[in-house]
């Protein structure tokens, strides 16, 4: 009943948590050679399915076959003797160690007991050029950028003699120059007959990559289709509806300058930025990661420091590093990393939703519960975050609910200009709809905003207007009607004579 | 499919829920149940105002440490900074003459004062709040000694009516901590300091980019715990009508197990005030109860340490069913559900097996009371020390022969814990007492309740001080020190260079025997002290005292140690740098007498801590039966040499 061709093959797998049936009946194959797609909303699914292949979890019912043979995989030791590579969107990379030691870690060659550190580089240095990645094996993994860790993982799965490679997301940190770097080393790997399981939320990159795609819903299958399927379909049978409108944006007439960035500059990270934001206007800041763009963001907000310029929010300028001065004067920032920066995430909605005006509206040192539960329980009702009561922690809802949570805290406090960092990062298609209706919303009503976006179809569709930022400067400014993918992109990758900056900046820390 | 589970289990998996919601507090419910069966006397208002009053320290630095914890940090130095106001405190009001009016608030500003240093380490320094604090632990309680130059200071009474009873019935402890108690409470629940801590041990960049000043939050966090810590220590000083520089050793990890039991994270964002009032009383409870039931002093601790395991472990398991059920609401299957309960069940099982085990032991660990003559209690000063061993095992044997009961408990050379002890004593009616202070000042107050309450109390090597003893039992420590100058003089020609290692800064018997070695030894004109330093009656301490000591001074002739561990650890570090001295040693343990007769030690002071256990028991037998007895019982003292080593051991 299995081909030789079948690598890998799922049948009826059922697995419940308590209160959650995470997966029912699922079927899935994987044949050599090919690129699987595992699409699907967040929450139906694709995680726990992934881990039921990778050993984290044991399903309650059903099968697991590799290569025909029934297996049970109780643990990541199973899954790797049956071949079986899982990359994961949250590395599993020792920081403070060579890439070597990482490829390698737990089976590090050894000579006479002791760890052959030569033949180790050697082989991983082997490795490395296999997926096509210009990292030295001795390099320390900490001062590696996202892309270059994914390719270190990737080195790390094909030193384990990966016949699957199940990449979560792997596209969502990249730019787009380094996603079609992995899609060549993708393409490469299936060439020699690796089988591929590819979670995305970008469908541009189904038809670009894939061969067949299972699409999940509420924890089933519910179809296998081919990847030249058009976006529109997939979108359907991934909501269970279509979405009439990828980008629903609308542009209302801009008012008064908002924000006001003259001259900002931090020696090494981004020079002379100067940009406005008016009310009811969205502007939208392009450009490769690295850039500097969060640094930038992160330096108006306050959070970080600067060396010379002027931040000025509705004609009031602000001190440098003074995030409380910041939110004083209506500036809000949605940070790019939403549970390691926007959220406490074992904290309830109301607490997360009340982090900000919880100074403010205390009185004598006392905090105003009451007053906090209820107009956090109006903005969560404003805003349709799905939780189950405004006490839950907000751990447990999915991506889209943290982001409206994180945008929430600065509605009550009533910012006026909100600077989104990647706002739809990891977040599925019909809730990045919603929060494009609510950045409608928000500039319907006056505010200013800010975003930054690494995704190109979004900052074209949701922008007024459009800078373009390259090697810590504003290389461009585009209108709305006038930008493109590739205007955008030409600019974006602009060399930059004032600089001479060799490598880019890793974002974040 | 939902309704499956529910109906499953009828009204257990409601019992279950609760159980499993409040762990610490099912904890404390199943000791205290379990401590009432198997003693009579644990369950009496008395008793339980005595665990409240042996409870509210640790409970006060707990709630302290309590608010570092829910904001992500660790305080390590609450016990020293505790020590070290309440000898302020003393010092001022004592020493100083400073009005009781301001020296309390400087009290309280000294360990406010600490908890700003360790703030502004953590906050602006960056650093780790571990070592911050281990940091703060060592200079708190180096200060302290500072201050008090070593020894205890006796508080004004006004401080000392702290420890006392409001209306003769409700201990002034257990009212400060319950007030503690509920300012920590509302300082949590109810205002934006409280409320800011959770966020930023939630997540602290979060937090900061949510406008809490975190540095600023943090610098308050470290003053809160150390103003919590002043608190405790004018508490643990009024109980002890003394500040002892050496009180609250080892209290810290006491206070962070409380927060623990509590339900607090260690990663921060999470715990309560009622969570580590709980967690207070447990190990109180736990303490008392084992007390009452004369559970053997060594297990005691392996008791207390399985317990602090189990009741976070409960926690834990309480955790991880908590987080199962809030997911997004899907039908809930039966499948799935009965994968985790069974484990969840099976760990719950695990927990009441070991419950059982440890009743189980308890009793078993219980000796059987038989005798019909007076019960005798004992409290030693340590057990970690051979010579207090073998005091026990000469007390044990005179027992044995009159044929009455003995309940030996080991305070850990913690005056806090040896009035527990003696309150416990007097709460479960034993006829006589034997005491072997770690302080004769600290001990006052307690044997003043036993005097109260018409217990005789006979003293056993050092005296008890502002209360009523029956007898003293002594050796003379003085004299003894005497006697060691004379033979290391002697030895030595009547002069050179010698170096004394002295005992546990402040402990009575480094001060006479340090007292008598300097009488001694200042009638030779010719003999200098090069160097004097403690090692804290620490065998591993002499050591490294003692090859510092070379490496300074260079030659030495002669070397008085004020006990024998360390004189063996200043040999052993004398053969280590090929340097040959005179070692001459105090008290006569098995191994100081084996280490004469082999020529490691030139002599040593020989006390017999086995008769003076004999004689103390003796003499209380006879008070608790009325016949009177000699108020001041002398035990000799002998020098002991290689010519007549045999004489002795």
């Amino acid at each position: 009943m299995s081909s030789p061709e079948e690598l890998l093959r799922i049948e009826g797998v059922r697995k419940a948590f308590p209160g959650v049936v995470a997966l029912d009946d699922v079927d899935f194959d994987l044949r050599r050679g090919e690129v699987h797609v595992l699409l699907g909303e967040n929450g139906a699914g694709k995680s726990t399915l992934i881990k039921v292949l990778s050993g984290a979890h044991r399903p309650d019912e059903g099968r697991i076959l590799v290569e025909g043979r029934e297996v049970v995989i109780r643990d990541a030791q199973d899954a790797a003797g049956l071949g079986i590579a899982t990359i994961y969107q949250e590395f599993n990379l020792v920081p403070d160690v060579t890439v070597a030691e990482n490829i390698f870690l737990g089976r590090q060659p050894r000579r006479f007991g002791f760890v052959d550190t030569k033949r180790m580089e050697a082989e991983a240095a082997e490795l490395l050029e296999r997926v096509g990645v210009d990292v030295a094996p001795g390099a320390k993994v900490r001062g590696l950028g996202i892309a270059q860790l994914q390719m270190v993982e990737i080195a790390k799965a094909l030193s384990l003699d990966a016949k699957v490679l199940i990449m979560d997301e792997p596209t969502a940190v990249l730019t787009t120059e380094e996603v079609e770097r992995l899609f060549t080393i993708a393409r490469r790997l299936r060439g020699e007959g690796v089988g591929l399981v590819f979670i995305t939320h970008h469908l541009e990159e189904i038809a670009d990559l894939g061969d067949r795609v299972t699409v999940l819903r509420d924890g089933r299958s519910v179809a296998h289709v081919a990847a030249s399927e058009p976006e529109d379909e997939l979108v359907r049978l991934m909501v269970g509806r279509s979405i009439d409108e990828q980008y629903p944006r609308e542009r209302p007439e801009p008012g008064e300058t908002l924000l006001k960035v003259r001259g900002l500059t931090r020696s090494g990270v981004f020079e002379d930025i100067d940009l406005d934001v008016r009310a009811g206007e969205v502007v939208g800041l392009a450009g490769l990661v690295g850039a500097g763009r969060t640094e930038v963001a992160r330096a108006v907000f306050g959070a970080d420091p600067y060396d010379s310029g002027s931040v000025e929010v509705i004609g009031d300028r602000l001190p440098g590093g003074d995030v409380g001065a910041a939110l004083g004067a209506g500036l809000g920032l949605v940070p790019e990393d939403r549970k390691g920066q926007g959220l406490v995430l074992d904290a309830s909605v109301e607490e997360n939703l009340g982090l900000v005006t919880l100074g403010p509206s205390s009185r004598g040192g006392f905090v105003d519960l009451s007053g906090q539960r209820s107009s956090a329980t109006r903005i969560a009702g404003e805003l349709a975050i799905r939780m189950a009561h405004i006490g839950q922690h907000v751990r447990t809802l999915s991506g889209g609910n943290q982001q409206k949570v994180v945008i929430g805290k600065w509605l009550l406090a009533e910012s006026r200009v909100l600077v989104l960092d990647e706002p739809t990062r990891g977040v599925d298609a019909g809730a990045k709809v919603e929060i494009y209706r609510l950045v409608n919303e928000l500039t319907a009503s006056g505010h200013a905003v800010l975003m930054i976006s690494s995704d190109l179809p979004e900052v074209l569709g949701m922008s007024d207007r459009i800078l373009v930022m390259a090697q810590g400067r504003v290389t461009g400014e585009l209108s709305a009607e006038e930008a493109t993918q590739d205007s955008v992109m030409s600019l974006a990758v602009a060399a930059n004579p004032g600089t001479s900056t060799e490598e880019n900046e890793v974002e974040g820390r | 499919m939902p309704t499956d589970t529910a109906k499953s289990g009828g009204t257990w998996p409601v019992v279950r829920r609760f159980l499993l919601d409040n762990g610490a507090l099912t904890a404390l419910a199943v000791l205290v149940v379990f401590m009432s069966l198997l003693s009579d006397d644990f369950l009496t208002a008395q008793n339980l105002l005595n665990v409240g009053v042996q409870a509210a320290v640790i409970a006060v630095l707990a709630f302290g440490v309590t608010f570092v914890i829910i904001s992500g940090g660790i305080d390590l130095s609450v016990g020293s900074v505790a020590a070290l106001s309440a000898t302020m405190l003393a010092w001022l009001a004592t020493v100083e003459g400073v009005p009781v009016y301001l020296a309390v608030p400087l009290a309280a500003a000294t360990g406010t004062a600490a908890g700003l240093v360790n703030g502004a380490l953590v906050a602006y320094g960056k650093l780790p709040p571990f070592i911050a604090t281990l940091a703060m632990l060592s200079i708190g309680r180096g200060l302290s000694l500072v201050i008090s130059e070593g020894s205890p200071i006796a508080l004004p009474d006004s401080v000392a009516r702290l420890g006392d009873s409001l209306g003769g019935w409700l201990p002034v402890p257990v009212l400060i901590m319950v007030v503690m108690g509920l300012i920590t409470a509302v300082i949590l629940r109810r205002t934006f300091a409280g409320r800011a801590m959770y966020a930023i041990g939630g997540n602290e960049e979060a937090a900061r980019l949510s406008g809490i000043r975190v540095k600023r939050h943090k610098l308050g966090v470290y003053a809160l715990s150390g103003l919590f810590a002043a608190v405790a220590g004018v508490i643990l000083a009024s109980r002890l009508a003394s500040a002892q520089p050496q009180a609250a050793q080892g209290y810290e990890l006491d206070a962070i197990a409380a927060v623990v039991i509590g339900g607090a994270s260690l990663a921060g964002g999470v715990g309560t005030a009622s969570g580590t009032l709980i967690g207070a009383l447990i190990l109180a409870v736990l303490r008392n109860g084992l007390n009452l039931l004369s559970v053997s002093a060594f297990w005691q601790q392996v008791v207390i340490g399985v317990v602090i395991a189990l009741a976070v472990l409960f926690d834990t398991v309480r955790r991880r069913s908590g987080s199962g059920g809030a997911g997004t609401g899907g039908g809930a299957g039966a499948a799935g559900g009965s994968g985790g309960r069974g484990r969840r069940l099976a760990v719950l099982g695990g927990a009441a097996a070991v419950t059982a085990l440890i009743v189980g032991a308890l009793s078993f660990l219980t000796p059987d009371s038989s005798s019909e003559g007076p019960r005798v209690g004992m409290s030693v000063s340590t057990l970690n020390n051979p010579f207090f061993l073998q005091m026990r095992d000469g007390a044990e044997e005179e027992a044995a022969d009159a044929g009455v009961d003995l309940v030996v408990t080991d305070a850990q050379d913690d005056p806090s814990q040896q009035a527990d002890q003696i309150e416990n004593f007097v709460s479960t009616g034993v006829d006589t007492m034997v005491l072997n202070p770690v302080d004769s000042d600290a001990v006052g107050p307690p044997v003043r309740g036993a005097n109260n309450a018409d217990i005789p109390v006979i003293a056993a090597d050092r005296g008890v001080n502002d209360a009523e003893t029956e007898a003293l039992v002594t050796s003379d420590n003085v004299e003894g020190g005497r006697l060691a100058a004379q033979v290391l003089a002697e030895e030595i020609g009547e002069e050179g260079r010698i170096a004394v290692l002295q005992g546990t800064p402040g402990a009575s018997a480094s001060r006479e025997r340090g007292e008598g070695f300097s009488e001694g030894i200042a009638e030779y004109g010719d003999i200098e002290v090069v160097a004097e330093q403690p090692a804290d009656f620490d065998r591993t301490r002499g050591l490294d005292v003692m090859t510092n000591m070379l490496q300074a001074n260079g030659d030495i002739d002669a070397v008085f140690a004020e006990n024998d561990e360390m004189a063996l650890g200043a040999s052993a570090a004398l053969s280590d740098a090929g340097e040959e001295a005179v070692v001459v040693g105090f008290d006569g343990t098995p191994e100081g007498f084996e280490a004469v007769e082999q020529g490691t030690l030139f002599a040593t002071i020989a006390q017999q801590p086995a008769e003076l256990g004999r004689v103390a028991v003796r003499n209380a037998i006879d008070a608790a039966r009325g016949e009177s007895v000699e108020e001041d019982v002398r035990v000799p003292v002998e020098i002991v040499t290689e010519d007549n080593v045999d004489d002795f051991s």
